[in-house]
């Protein structure tokens, strides 16, 4: 049987793989009492100590792992870019390497179902590129970044550029730890994405409208589409670029360094707000 | 389809709880999904039960609710945000109602085990069943 697309069969891998890790759950111990053992939940009778289980937190603190060492430890500005396949994230990374000054070392993580044609875009310009193939997965974890880590020298690297997997929802619930979480739209999908798609503006940090230069032939209106995110995702941040040209890059570009300097200054102001839960606890 | 990651990481916590708890099986399973979550219910309990088989949750009764979302705002106000008019789908109007400033989710966007029932007893006759309330 042949998969074509990535949500097709996603269980195919994975109960293999959960199942290697339950199956030594323990011998099956007969007698004893059904016990409830609810998570300790102000409304619940329940002597718990435990936390209720945020299972989603749980995916953010792994994230935070990550900006610790890599941001922290390491010194890195790391920025994410998400958005459909087609959006035109690897033309906008590829300016944005472009445009760095010479002594800035970039390193780039790229996230794609399959095959190595942006990581090599990535390094005919320069970059540290580590290729990570997600196969079925629709979006990348923070297991999925570790494993691009492991192939960078994080003591030569400045700045960490992350490219997700093409996808308009999944990334949503994974921050991967960076400063910054651009979500890349372009003009080509229709100037109805961003009513598509609110929660996934919601999530991230700033938009970023590319294929400005072809929206009138595609029929886009730009100022709906920015009204849009101001509407969805009030006080974010919105740049309108042509990444094919090179046009816009440049405010994106100061707008990532802003961010880069504010966060050395004042952490809880500038984690990304889907990577920063615990942060402020 | 995130939702079979979820769902694994799901059976992980309970798999722990059991663990911690010397108890051999997980009979049942209540699940909050936030609707300002990323999370499908429908989705995440077809991932479940698929994912539960052969693990000490197997039997497991799945229950799924959905928690409506809770907003704050700097200025004093707080409770169920709006759902956005602008939206083709469901999100929360993110602006307060009160002072016109970006208000931020305080709960109902997250995806919580919020119970769990473990047993050592084998399972009986009954067949597993899900509900999604």
């Amino acid at each position: 049987m042949t998969y074509n697309y990535i949500h097709d069969n996603p269980l195919q891998d994975g109960i293999e793989h959960v199942i290697d890790r339950l199956v030594d759950a323990g011998q099956r111990v007969p007698v004893g009492p059904l016990r409830a053992h609810r998570f300790g939940h102000g409304d619940h009778d329940h002597d718990g100590d435990d936390a209720e289980a945020d299972i989603l937190a749980q995916f953010a603190e792994q994230a935070d792992d990550l900006h610790e060492r890599v941001v922290h430890e390491h010194g890195l500005f790391v920025a994410e870019f998400l958005g459909a396949t087609g959006a035109g994230k690897t033309r906008l990374i590829e300016r944005l390497i472009e445009q760095a000054p010479d002594e800035e070392t970039i390193g780039v993580i790229v996230g794609d179902v399959a095959g190595e044609d942006d990581a090599t875009r990535f390094r005919e310009r320069g970059a540290e590129v580590a290729n990570v193939n997600t196969g079925k997965e629709c979006h990348l974890d923070p297991e999925f970044v570790e494993r691009g880590l492991s192939e960078l020298d994080l003591d030569a690297l400045d700045t960490l550029y992350i490219e997700n997997v093409g996808n308009m929802v999944c990334p949503a619930d994974f921050p991967l730890g960076a400063q910054a979480r651009v979500l890349v739209v372009s003009t080509t999908e229709g100037d109805d994405v961003v009513r598509k798609h609110p929660m996934l503006f919601q999530a991230c940090d700033a938009t970023v409208i590319n294929k400005t230069d072809i929206a009138d032939a595609v029929g886009s209106d730009l100022d709906l589409m920015e009204s849009d995110v101001n509407d969805i995702a009030p006080e974010m941040p919105v740049f309108q670029t042509d990444a094919e040209h090179g046009d816009g890059v440049g405010d994106l570009r100061a707008f990532l360094n802003d961010r880069g300097h504010a966060h050395a200054q004042d952490h809880e102001a500038y984690v990304s707000k889907t990577a920063g839960h615990s942060h402020g606890e | 389809m995130h939702e079979f990651s979820i769902a694994s990481q799901i059976l992980d916590t309970a798999r722990e709880h059991a663990d911690e708890n010397d108890a051999s099986h997980v009979t049942r399973l209540e699940i909050e999904v936030g609707e300002a979550s990323h999370v499908n219910p429908e989705q995440l309990e077809t991932c479940l039960e698929a994912a539960k088989t052969n693990t000490i949750a197997a039997d497991a009764t799945v229950v799924i609710e959905t928690a409506t979302p809770h907003a704050e705002c700097d200025c004093g106000w707080s409770g169920e945000p709006d759902v956005a008019e602008n939206a083709l789908v469901y999100a929360p109007d993110l602006t307060c109602p009160a002072c016109d400033g970006r208000i931020e989710l305080a709960g109902g966007d997250s995806c919580r085990l919020m119970s769990l029932t473990v047993s050592d007893e084998e399972s009986t006759a009954d067949s597993p069943s899900t509900e999604t309330v």
